[in-house]
């Protein structure tokens, strides 16, 4: 009777090995958004994204959000007028969300279908290109997404009757801890 | 009608046309009404791409993440205050701009308006483009100090600058036309320009290259 018991105890211990469902959590992360206009250009950084990747069944999917207040040009004045243009106080949050293949963590690259919702409005992007690199159990993850301001319906700013430029790359770079 | 009214009743039938056209100030002290609701949610994502996430059990949501609910909330009263002070901190850029049209002529026609060989037409025309140039200044003025502050925000970058600045060309404006009604008198009575009203030309020129430097502090990068 004990070696049954403990043959059960056993298989039940493996059954949830197999069953339990592996989870990414973003450690640390940079995004960067890029503005031209013709007399000058500006980047806002923010370092406040949080992110949750849940896998199962050997697909992942992952969400990444980043308060747009939190991005940071060097210039309140042009923070407090990108939130405004971008509706930041309706909508606060960027959200991304992708699904990728679990495999994908070994690979140096990866295309990703992104969903994206800001200011509003949502905006897919298709195979946009990411590389990966791992250090220890840790995976940097890092790439530019092609957005615009058409995508989200935002009227570009201008300065002295001059618009900026339509595109908007956001440079992603994060780190993801495996759970 | 001499020359000098003719000018400031233009631009007071400017004023109000650009005020008709931006009917901000007939709004002054009330709030735009807030968004009755967020736009409409966000479309479901299409089906058509392979790798496109799908609303399943598994899929993370945004409370796993953490925010508060400060962070998450939409604040529709805060967007129509952020909305009512870019719409007239806009106008404030197309007023200061305007301005520089006749405040450049007003240095320009300086030159022949002070001396000992200059006709009181050229003194008169100098004193018109200088009335001018203070009416647009001031509406230029209202417009920045009247746009809504936001609170818990602190001035950083080069917008420090064009603020500061406003310390050195607002004073400036308003004591450069004091010591030009000085200056105009002394050399209506035949006199040359003597005492404190010398002081005109100089503090003219600071307070024109203040507002110059202020105007380029927020279109250039430096």
């Amino acid at each position: 009777m004990p070696k049954r018991k403990l043959a059960a105890f056993l298989l039940l211990a493996i059954a949830n090995v197999f069953a339990a469902d592996r989870q990414w959590a973003l450690k640390q992360s940079t995004l960067t958004y890029h503005v031209s206009h013709p007399l000058h250009s500006t980047d806002g950084v923010s370092h406040a994204a949080r992110g949750k990747g849940v896998c199962h069944d050997g697909e992942c999917e992952f969400l990444i959000a980043v308060p747009v207040k939190t991005f940071d040009s060097g210039d309140s004045n042009r923070d407090l007028h990108m939130i405004q243009v971008t509706r930041g106080a309706e909508f606060p949050m960027v959200t991304v969300r992708t699904r990728l293949p679990e495999t994908a963590a070994a690979s140096a690259s990866v295309k990703a279908d992104l969903e994206i919702q800001f200011a509003g409005q949502t905006a897919q992007y298709k195979q946009v290109p990411f590389q990966l690199a791992t250090q220890g159990s840790e995976t940097r993850i890092s790439g530019t997404i092609p957005a615009t301001l058409s995508d989200f319906k935002i009227d570009p700013p201008s300065l002295l009757t001059m618009p900026v430029k339509n595109d908007i790359p956001v440079r992603v770079e994060m780190t993801w801890d495996p759970q | 009608m001499t020359l000098k009214p003719k000018i400031s009743l233009g631009i007071g039938i400017l004023s109000i046309f650009v005020l008709a056209v931006n009917p901000v100030w007939g709004q002054e002290g009330k709030t735009t009404a807030p968004a009755q609701a967020p736009a409409s949610p966000p479309t479901k994502p299409s089906e058509n791409l392979p790798d496109a996430p799908s609303s399943s059990k598994t899929a993370p949501s945004l409370s796993d993440l953490g925010f508060s609910p400060e962070e998450t909330e939409a604040n529709a009263r805060q967007q129509a205050l952020l909305d009512k002070r870019t719409h007239m901190l806009k106008i404030h850029q197309r007023m200061g701009l305007i301005t520089t049209i006749p405040l450049v002529a007003t240095v320009v026609t300086s030159m022949n308006a002070g001396g000992r060989n200059t006709s009181s037409a050229s003194r008169d025309l100098h004193v018109a483009l200088g009335s001018v140039t203070g009416d647009l200044y001031g509406i230029t003025a209202y417009y920045a100090i009247r746009a809504p502050r936001m609170q818990g925000t602190e001035t950083r970058g080069q917008i420090r600058l064009h603020k500061t600045l406003a310390w050195i060309h607002g004073p400036g404006m308003i004591l450069t036309p004091i010591l030009g009604a000085m200056a105009f008198n002394q050399k209506n009575n035949g006199e040359k320009v003597h005492g404190i009203a010398s002081a005109h030309g100089p503090v003219a020129i600071v307070t024109a290259g203040a507002f110059g430097a202020a105007l380029l502090s927020v279109s250039v990068k430096f």
